[in-house]
């Protein structure tokens, strides 16, 4: 797999065996790649550095058939030994540098990042992708605070290599990530977990791609702003500023409050999004 | 036309009625007009000397809180006296109104604006001008212009912004549809979060009184038809078009609905109820009956409390530092918390212990 293809990836699946017991892992990614999965990692925290070769060597030959990428977490040795594409690294694991020093220059190094500090250093020290949540708490990693979509938002805004916003996303909450400024979502214990992985794989990149309407340029409050959000309730979203009053003029008219969720935005738009002032 | 002493100064509107769009007829319409301005803070203040001084017949002012020295610096209408006699601001501005222009009939009522008061204050007026500082007065302000048929004139400050438009019955969509009726935590920006300019307020207020004396003269056309967002710091301007009504909704659509406002207030309870006042390290707390402030100041005298006394209000210092401002209508500001269940404690510990001893 050339390193050019990696950046079209949308829909990342990650293992969690204890999701769902009595299946193995290797014929549930099978059941998410029949899905369209387009990434899969190997994430086993608990077996044995034999076990998480064995699984890795296994998950090796069947991405390779399904022709998607394959990424291990920590463990660049087995990544070198089984032929992965790259390494998925947390930010207490090696440092980027070494992971590089280790893979060569040709393999994937992603990062899981919790705040927009660590995501520009990351990017900095040659990252390929980052990890970008938990958005919403979730089991798969109890006990770490969510980070909420408005870092999503801010990812958008000021990362420039992949990101892919991870943890709690579910079919219920998906659209509100993308409105965030997501491009790519990775679902652990929604799709694992699921009764039909396929299926759920399938459910995902729908909503992805209906996500996916056309990239459009507006001015925001003066500046020129990419932006993928369809109506204003959604650029609001983006912005960060749902649960603020305001005040929102587009093309030089008011838009009411109640309009905002069914007025929709078209390239060339001109928004000012003001916060109602309330002194007196 | 006459003076406290029954002076005859024909020349005193010379300057207005020169002025070719209002003229002696114009005159004659303020002569005859009504205002209602809810909040006599720095807006308020502002926009009652205007109106008052351009010679508006009626002017009703209401206003729940009283004058601190913090109040001062922009405040136009009270100066330092009135802050030492803790006077409530409503009755401060109408000593000094009654003082500018004799001839105007000032009506001040130290009240809070809810359900159950707004329709008769707004009854008969012409306008409402907006003094206030809060969303929540704004949006019932609008909703009882809308039902009445009345222009509401919104204007708001912090810091060196603001921001005002002219919301017409008829012609523009109400305040709930352009904002949003929904609560938000930490609201908005307010003159005691981020300060305000005493300049701001005026140039806000000078809109707000243009666009009244255009309305009030008829001359309607002349009206500015956008919301208008200001910040005399960095002096940016921005005007946008006001839209119209929409279809649906029950105040400003095509299809009003039947209000049931009255029910609303029939319903609204003679239960505790509070208020948090934005930013200010105060708690409103509403009894729901008149409070008898002679019993409670020698009460209150008897607890320990330290006293300030006027017509209009009782001022209690408590030994735990907060301080209790009582008055007539059962309203008592809990200064010193934010904390609206322990403002309610101490209601309860310091003013309905006294109810059950009687």
């Amino acid at each position: 797999m050339g390193r050019e293809a990696w950046n079209d990836f949308r829909l990342y699946v990650i293992t969690a065996e204890s999701n769902h017991p009595g299946k193995s892992v290797v014929d549930v990614i099978e059941q998410t790649l029949i899905g369209g999965a387009q990434i899969v990692q190997l994430r086993n925290k608990t077996g044995s550095r034999d076990e998480v070769l064995e699984q890795a060597k296994a998950l090796r030959e069947l991405t390779r058939k399904y022709k998607v990428p394959f990424i291990i977490n920590d463990y660049p040795d087995i990544v070198l030994e089984t032929d992965a594409d790259g390494v998925h690294l947390g930010q207490e694991d090696m440092p980027i540098a070494e992971a590089r020093r280790l893979l060569g220059p040709y393999r994937m190094i992603g990062i899981s990042t919790h705040n927009l500090q660590q995501a520009l250093a990351a990017e900095r020290d040659g990252a390929d992708y980052i990890g970008v949540g938990p958005v919403f708490p979730t089991d798969t990693k109890p006990g770490r605070a969510a980070v909420t979509t408005s870092y999503v938002t801010e990812a958008a805004r000021h990362v420039t290599i992949p990101f892919v916003a991870i943890g709690g996303i579910t079919l219920g909450n998906v659209d509100l990530v993308l409105a965030a400024g997501a491009n790519r979502i990775c679902s652990v214990s929604a799709i694992v977990g699921s009764h039909d992985p396929a299926a759920m794989c399938r459910s995902f990149l729908r909503r992805l791609e209906a996500g996916a309407e056309e990239s459009k340029t507006v001015v925001m409050n003066g500046r020129e702003e990419h932006t993928r959000a369809r109506t204003v309730e959604q650029l609001v979203i983006q912005a960060g500023q749902q649960n603020k009053k305001l005040v929102i003029e587009l093309n030089g008219i008011i838009v009411q409050r109640a309009l905002w969720a069914e007025t929709e935005l078209k390239s060339g738009d001109s928004i000012e999004l003001v916060h109602f002032v309330g002194g007196g | 036309m006459a003076n406290t002493e029954g002076t005859v100064w024909s020349d005193r509107y010379s300057r207005q009625t020169r002025f070719a769009p209002i003229g002696e007829k114009g005159q004659r319409k303020l002569a005859d007009a009504c205002v209602l301005i809810v909040g006599v803070g720095a807006l308020g203040a502002s926009l009652a000397q205007h109106m008052v001084r351009a010679g508006v017949g009626e002017v009703r002012l209401v206003d729940r809180d009283f004058v601190e020295p913090s109040n001062l610096q922009r405040q136009m209408l009270f100066d330092e006296a009135d802050a030492l006699a803790v006077l409530p601001k409503a009755v401060a501005a109408a000593n000094k109104l009654r003082g500018i222009n004799s001839e105007v009939n000032v009506i001040a009522s130290v009240a809070d604006v809810s359900r159950t008061n707004v329709e008769e204050l707004a009854s008969g007026a012409q306008l409402v001008l907006d003094g206030t500082d809060n969303a929540s007065t704004r949006l019932l302000l609008s909703d009882v212009c809308f039902r009445q048929g009345i222009p509401f004139i919104y204007g708001g400050v912090a810091g060196a912004g603001g921001m005002s438009a002219t919301l017409i019955p008829g012609e523009t969509g109400c305040l709930r549809c352009l904002i949003g009726a929904e609560q938000s935590e930490n609201e908005v920006d307010t003159c005691d979060t981020v300060g305000v300019l005493a300049s701001t307020v005026e140039f806000i207020a000078s809109l707000q009184a243009a666009e009244a004396i255009k309305w009030l003269t008829g001359n309607h056309a002349a009206m500015r038809q956008t919301w208008l967002s200001v910040d005399l710091w960095s002096f940016r301007l921005r005007e946008s078009a006001m839209p119209q009504g929409i279809g649906n909704c029950s105040y400003c659509g095509q299809e009003h609905a039947e209000s049931d406002s009255a029910e609303e207030a029939n319903r609204e309870s003679e239960e505790l109820g509070f208020t948090v006042l934005c930013g200010r390290d105060t708690v409103q707390v509403t009894l729901g009956k008149p409070l008898d402030l002679d019993r409670l100041e020698k009460w209150l005298g008897g607890q320990g409390c330290m006293i300030t006394v006027n017509r209009y209000l009782v001022r209690a210092k408590l030994p735990s530092g907060e301080q209790l401002v009582l008055f007539p209508d059962g309203r008592v500001l809990v200064q010193g918390t934010s904390d609206s269940d322990y403002a309610v404690r101490l209601c309860k510990a310091y003013v309905l212990e006294l109810k059950q001893l009687i």
